[in-house]
Parts: structure tokens; sequence; C-alpha cells
């Protein structure tokens, strides 16, 4: 068996395992399962409104922090 | 009027009669407050949450709340409010009153609409809320009113402290479990290939391949994952002590660098999946002792949380608020109804009905007139007051209450768990056998490969997988089964010390007692309508009240009340009405002798006297009564040879009487909250280990300080928060479970750990004689972590079938 097929095999199947474990670790991090109540309601919750609230909470964030110097 | 009659307010869902809900087009709601959230709700076009709500009940807003503008103060600012790095305010708050995951969604909502709220979380598990502000737009007492103004409540806590600390900390050993696990597993399958190659031939090549792959997944292992047991043995080397921490450090490794050696050598075989596999199992059972630890900090937030940092005081004639910490002696604070006393002093104007439960367990108002002390902690339930300060804030006894309770908690003994002291012993012998044998194969002429590799066997045969999981696994077992019966133990350690114990100490009231004065006796003079004494006693909660009217509830059928008019609650004395002419007096020796009746009955219970025009023509008899299974309980734990002692609050007699009823031999009287705790120190002195069980507020010294502290589900807040353990179904029944779970638990870790142990001299032998090979190695190490687990099932599935 030519080893070249293993090689690209180990790295190939690593690689997509690795890219799943990260989406994990980023979504442990950004405090996604923090609370399993609110995660397991998520569904309930989740409709084009709570879009539209997300994304009026971003404007309001970088327009205030416009004007914010540190001092 | 029959309960189909009832419909739901259509704000909080309780149920009312129709004609005394206020109607509003097609919606009904219970209280002016209901109707006002509804309204405001509905403007701001969130009615969605009431869809999302479906039929929870609500708590109707109807509080009052005091003047939320201390909330801007600079001292309230700098002690909750911290600036992030956008320059944006930040504050944790509590939030009171969330039912359900709707509230939060409304919660957050209606924070997001308001002009200058960055960001609302709130947290339903525990009610925590992080809120970011820009404090240029908006106020955080515009905020706070907010959620006040549709029906919730929100103060501050001090996040900074030891539970965001824990919750970081746990949040770690996610992301390090998350790496360790997704390596050993891919390293398993490629370890499959190694083993199959191993027993049936592998070109060297194919081997490198894989033992290069493997190195890759191991590294993230040892150096991410396994970096707790490098500073825990770095921590445990600076005080002298030999961990286990460092026998998984350094046998990972070691094992590691040997791997790396053989794989670029070309020969021999590479023992990455034991790398990967000891700091999995060893990462996972730290990872179940850290889950099950308690953190105290929460209880401390709960006392201080309602704290405000202000007081109002007269100066110059006029009402000033100024900082709590700067009111001196003589100065004049004004206090008004449903405001806490923060400082102890004397009325000079006013008077009122006072909450004292905080500080003696007491649970009936006090009434204080001019020239009364009043005493930091106790909340005003009706009072507006102006009292002269005797005592400044830091020498107050709600200061001093606070601070006796933290040293109560410090100074709480630690017992070690036994794990840790064995795996002190353990992890030092196996470093030395492991360095003896690789001198002695070295000495006898073998060479250095071979014997380096022994060596290293025997720390990786010798796995502390097994004695690193035998604690974590049979306390679980432990944990599961006291939930089971209603039992919480907020610490696995706690299971280990409750199996020492030698005395259990009781409260009475709430605990031995139910705490609820029940009927003993009626002795009825004259005959009189039943239902002039029901309606009387109906809408009062004062638990006397509440004792008459259950019995007369349970003996007569069919009771129906009355109206009856001019119906005063005359404070500490009893109830007074009117009905068709007729004068009607319910309450205690001093109501009657307030009215010139003349009475000759008493004797210890609480007595109730009925009159009727000035006339006494009922007398009951009332007693708290101990609680059905005591004597069975005290007897038992007895025969298990626990010293019980019992504590009360209460006077000599009722002590005695109910001590020889349930048959305990020590008790004492008349204890206040800190002499419980100065009884709970001595016996600590006597090297005994103590088990408190107690319910009130005045009994959390004693809960604090004793090696357990064991609460009733139904006790106060502050004491469920500082218990180890909560009884949920405040049964004397579970208490004895308490026992008997936490016995069964230790046993468990005795077997588990002598498992491991005896696992350990079978398979070290072998492996200071050479014989053993990667592929037993890693069978060995699974195998005996199986053991461990599956013993500790065994005493699970035998106790949930008995």
């Amino acid at each position: 068996m030519d080893d070249s097929i293993i090689i690209m095999m180990l790295c190939v199947s690593i690689f997509l395992g690795a890219v799943a474990l990260f989406a994990f670790l980023w979504a442990i991090k950004n405090g996604q399962f923090d609370d399993e109540e609110k995660f397991l309601n998520a569904t309930k919750f989740d409709g084009e409104d709570e879009l539209n609230d997300a994304v009026s909470q971003e404007n309001k964030r970088r327009d205030l922090k416009k004007d914010y110097r540190p001092e | 009027m029959n309960l189909s009659d009832n419909i739901a307010c259509s704000h909080c869902n309780l149920e009312f009669s129709q004609s005394v809900m206020i109607e509003d087009g097609e919606h009904f709601f219970c209280c002016n407050g209901c109707k006002g959230v509804f309204h405001l709700l509905s403007d701001s076009g969130l009615e969605s949450f009431y869809t999302k709500a479906g039929s929870t009940t609500l708590t109707p807003p109807t509080k009052q709340y005091e003047n939320s503008s201390n909330f801007n103060s600079k001292a309230f600012y700098s002690k909750f409010v911290r600036v992030n790095s956008d320059g944006f305010s930040e504050v944790s708050l509590i939030i009171e009153g969330i039912h359900c995951s709707a509230c939060v969604w409304l919660n957050e909502k209606v924070l997001h609409k308001m002009d200058g709220v960055i960001e609302a979380t709130i947290n339903y598990t525990n009610n925590k809320a992080i809120i970011v502000w820009a404090d240029s737009v908006i106020k955080l007492s515009e905020i706070i009113d907010m959620v006040r103004a549709i029906g919730y409540n929100a103060f501050p806590y001090d996040a900074t402290l030891q539970e965001a600390h824990a919750n970081k900390e746990r949040k770690e050993y996610y992301l390090r479990m998350a790496v360790a696990i997704f390596a050993s597993m891919n390293i398993m399958w490629i370890a499959i290939a190694q083993y199959a190659g191993y027993f049936t031939g592998i070109t060297q090549e194919i081997k490198t391949i894989l033992n290069l792959a493997e190195w890759f997944l191991a590294t993230p292992v040892l150096f991410y994952s396994g970096w707790v047991f490098f500073r825990g043995s770095y921590f445990g080397l600076k005080n002298h002590v030999v961990n286990m921490d460092l026998l998984v450090a350094t046998g990972a490794s070691l094992t590691y660098v040997y791997s790396i050696y053989i794989t670029l050598l070309e020969q021999g075989e590479a023992y990455f999946d034991s790398v990967s596999m000891i700091i999995t199992f060893v990462l996972i059972g730290k990872f179940l002792e850290i889950l099950s630890k308690k953190n105290v900090a929460d209880t401390l937030d709960i006392l201080g949380n309602h704290l405000p940092s202000e007081i109002n005081i007269i100066k110059e004639g006029q009402i000033v608020s100024c900082k709590l910490t700067d009111v001196l002696v003589d100065d004049i604070v004004v206090v008004s109804s449903g405001e806490r006393v923060l400082i102890d002093g004397e009325i000079i104007k006013g008077s009122g009905s006072f909450d004292e439960s905080n500080l003696t367990g007491e649970s009936e108002p006090i009434y204080k007139s001019v020239g009364e002390h009043v005493i930091s902690g106790t909340i005003s339930i009706d009072a507006d007051i102006h009292f002269r300060a005797t005592k400044d804030f830091e020498h107050s006894t709600l200061s001093n209450l606070v601070s006796l309770l933290e040293t109560a908690i410090n100074k709480k003994p630690k017992i070690q768990q036994m794990a840790n002291r064995l795996s002190e012993h353990f992890s030092t012998t196996i470093l030395a056998l492991s360095f003896v044998t690789f001198i002695v194969w070295w000495a006898w002429p073998h060479s250095f490969e071979t014997s380096l590799m022994i060596g290293i066997s025997v720390i990786v045969i010798a796995c502390p997988c097994a004695l690193a999981l035998a604690t974590p696994v049979a306390t679980l077992v432990g944990l599961s089964l006291g939930a089971k019966k209603g039992i919480l133990f907020k610490e696995a350690a706690q299971l280990e010390t409750m199996a020492k114990v030698d005395t259990l100490v009781l409260d009475k009231t709430g605990t031995l007692t139910l705490g609820k004065p029940e009927v003993l006796k009626e002795h009825i003079y004259e005959e009189f309508d039943k239902k002039l004494l029901f309606s009387l006693v109906k809408s009062s909660k004062h638990p006397v009240a509440c004792g008459i009217y259950k019995y007369i509830n349970e003996s007569n059928t069919n009771q129906e009340g009355i109206i009856l008019d001019e119906y005063t609650q005359v404070p500490a004395c009893g109830i007074s009405a009117k009905y068709m002419g007729l004068e009607l007096l319910g309450g205690n020796l001093k109501l009657m002798q307030n009215n010139n009746i003349e009475v000759d009955y008493s004797n210890e219970n609480t007595i109730f006297y009925f009159a009727i025009d000035n006339r006494v023509v009922a007398i009951y008899e009332l007693s708290d009564t101990i609680k059905s299974n005591a004597k069975e309980m005290v007897a038992n734990l007895k025969n298990r040879g626990i010293e019980i002692i019992m504590l009360t609050g209460d006077n000599a007699h009722i002590a005695q009487k109910v001590a020889t009823e349930v048959g305990i031999e020590l008790y004492m009287s008349e204890q206040t909250p800190q002499d419980k705790l100065a009884y709970i120190e001595k016996l600590q002195e006597q090297k005994r280990t103590i088990v408190m069980v107690g319910d009130g507020v005045n009994d959390i010294l004693a809960l604090a300080r004793a090696d357990i502290g064991i609460v009733m589900g139904s006790g106060s807040d502050i004491a469920v928060d500082i218990g180890d353990v909560v009884l949920l179904n405040d049964s004397l029944q579970s208490l004895e479970d308490a026992f008997k779970i936490s016995r069964t638990t230790y046993q468990l870790i005795k077997q588990n750990l002598g498992i491991s142990l005896l696992y350990n001299a079978v398979t070290i032998p072998l492996a200071m004689a050479g014989y053993i090979i990667p592929l037993i190695a890693a069978i060995s190490m699974s195998l005996s972590s199986l053991l461990v687990v599956g013993n500790s099932m065994r005493i699970k599935i035998k106790w949930t079938k008995g």
C-alpha cells in the first residue's frame, strides 16, 4: 500500500475532527453552554424578532462606542 | 360561589372570583400592578410574552420600592459598577421574580429596548444578570426602575468574588477535557492499527507514520490538557509535598519523551496512547471533584446584598442621606415602613411592629415604641420611626453577625480526604520503585533503552487512573442516592466527613418539632357560632391564628366565612372585630387584660382566648408538636453510636418536655445564636466531629461552624445557603438516610481505593520484572478504571433496588 494514502487519510480525518473540536471550543468560550435552561429553550426564542433585536443592539453598541476615547 | 367562577388575571394568571377583579375591556386584572404591567408591555409591542409564558403564574407587582436614586450614588458605583474596555459600565444583578424562560426573555427584551443599554444577559438557572450600558445616556437607577416596573426586582451583587472564579475554573476544565477526549479518541483508533501490526506484522515506515500522527495528537493533551498537573505538582513541590499531580506529570512526560525517542529512532514501541489516556482519565476524575465543590461566596453575597450603602439621618432639622459607615453614635436615623434597620438604636419618635425573625428565629412580629431598642438586621413592618443610634455600623448587631459568619465559615474544620492522604504515599513509592527498577536493570547489564523503558513502564502501569477515579465516582453515587431521597449534599467531600461524625446537635423548633402551633385542647364555656371565630382567624397570618383556623377547618365541615366589620389586628395581642353589634375579641392574655376581661386560666401552653361582648366563651390551648418519627430517629442514631444534643432558644420548661419525649438526655435551653456557636466550638475543642441540624437564621452561625450543617428545606433562605446538606422534605427520616448514605459512600471509597491498590500490587511487580508490553499496559489501565466504576455501580443498583 502506498504510504502517502495513509498520510493523506490521517491528515484529512484529523483535520475534519479538529474543525469540529475548535467549533465546540469556540462555543464553550462564547458562553453558549453557560445556562443549560436557556440553551434548551433556545428554539422557543429564536425568530426574526430576535435577529432584528441582535442587529439593533450591535448598532447601538457601535454608535455609542464611536464617541468613546480612552482617557 | 364555587371555584369555576374564578377567572385568571390577564397578567399574572392567578385565579380570583370575577367580582373582585378589575375589568378593562376584554381583560381582567387582580390588581392595578398587573394592569399597569400589561399595558406597559402592550404599548411596547411585547404582548407575545403572554403566549411564551403560557399558563405560568407570576407574582403580582404590588410591592412598593424605596427610591432607586441611591443606586446612582458614588458609593454604590464604586462598589458594584465596573467599566469595561469599551468604556461602558457593567453591573451584575440578581433578578427576583423569574418563574420561567419567558420572564428571562421579557426582561432582556425590555432592557434592550431602552436607549443606552448595550447588553442584558440573564441566566435562567441562577437568575443572575449582567447589564452593560452607556452611563452618558442612561443611569443605573432608570434600568432598575424599568425592571421593577414590569413586576420584577433587581439588586446588585459583587461578581468579582469566588463565584466568578469558580465558574471560570469550570469552563477551563471543559475546554481542557474537550481537547483531551478528542485527542484520546483519535489516538485510540490509530493505536488499534499499531496493535494489529504488533501481532500480524507491520512495516517500519507505516509504524513511523502512525507514531508521528499519535505524537501530533498527544502533544496538546500533554501540554494543554495536562497543564493542570504540571501546575499542581509545582505548587505541591513548593510546599514539600509529593502529590498525585507529580506522579501523573512525571509519568506522562517521561513516557512522552521516551516515545519521541522511539519514533525518531524508528525501532521499538511508542507509548503515546498511554500518555493521552492517563491525562484524560485523571483529568475527568479531577473535574468530577471540582463539579461537586460548593462555593461559599454566594452565601455572603446574599447577606450583603440587601444592605444599602446609604442611610437617611436628620441633620439640622433636615433629612439627609449619608454613608452607612459615616453614621456616628447619637445621630438620629430615619426608618420608614418596609425598610431594614441597619444600625442599633433607641426609638425617640414613632412606633410599630418589627420582624425579628432574622436574628431570633421568632416568627411573631414584635411591637416597639418610644424608648425601646431596635436591633440592626430587623425589618420594620409598619413602623415609621426616628431613632437615636447607640452604636456605629461597625459595632452594630448586623455588622457583627456578618463578620461572625465570615469567621465561622473560614474556621470550619477541613477533614483531609482519605484519597489525598493515600496518594501522597502512593506517588512517592511509585516514583522510587520506578527509579530503583531502572538502576537495577541498567546495572544488571542491559541497554540504556531497555532499562529506561522498563522503568517507565512501572510508572505507566501504576496507573493513577483508578486511584484518581476511586473517590469521585463513589461520591457521585452517594450524591445521586441522596438526591433521590430528597437529600442535597452540596459538596462531595462532605459525604466522607459525615461518615465520621460522632455528635449530632439538633435545633428544636422546625427541626424536631413542626414549628407550627397546633390546638391541643378546646374549652368551650358558652355555646357560640363557630363561624364567628372561623372568620376572625381566617385572615390573620399569625401562626396561632393559623393553628386555630386549621383546627376548626378539620373538626367542622362546611365552614363558611362571614364578613366582619372593623376588623383590626392589635399588634402583639390579637384580633378584634364586630359582627351585627357583637364585639369579637381573639388573642392572648394581654388583649383580655387591655379590655378589662378577667381570666384565670393559664399553663405552659400557648393560650388563645375568644371573647364575645367582653365574655370569654372559649379557650384554646396550643402547642408546637413533635414530628412523627422523631423518637424513632433518635433511638436509631443512638444505636449507631452518635451522641445527640438539643439546643434551643426556648425556655427550659419546653426544652425539657420535648427532650424527654423524644429521648434526648442532653439539652441546652435559652440559647442565642452566639451561644449555639460557642457550644459547637467547645465540642470541637474536644476533637469531636459534629453535625448541626437547624432551619432558622438563629442557627446560621452554628451551622456554618459545625463540620456539617444540615438544613431543613423549608428553613430560611440564608440558612439553606449556609448549610452543607439540605433535607428537601424536612423529614427526620431523611436525616437518618443522610447518615446511612454517607456511611455507605465512605465504605465504597475504601473499597475502590482497595481495588486500585490491589491492582497495583499485582501489576507493579510484573512491570518491574519487565513483562509488560504496551498493549497490556493500555488494557490494564482501562480495566482497573472499569473495575472501580463497576463496583460503584453495583452499590448504586443495590441501593436503588432495596
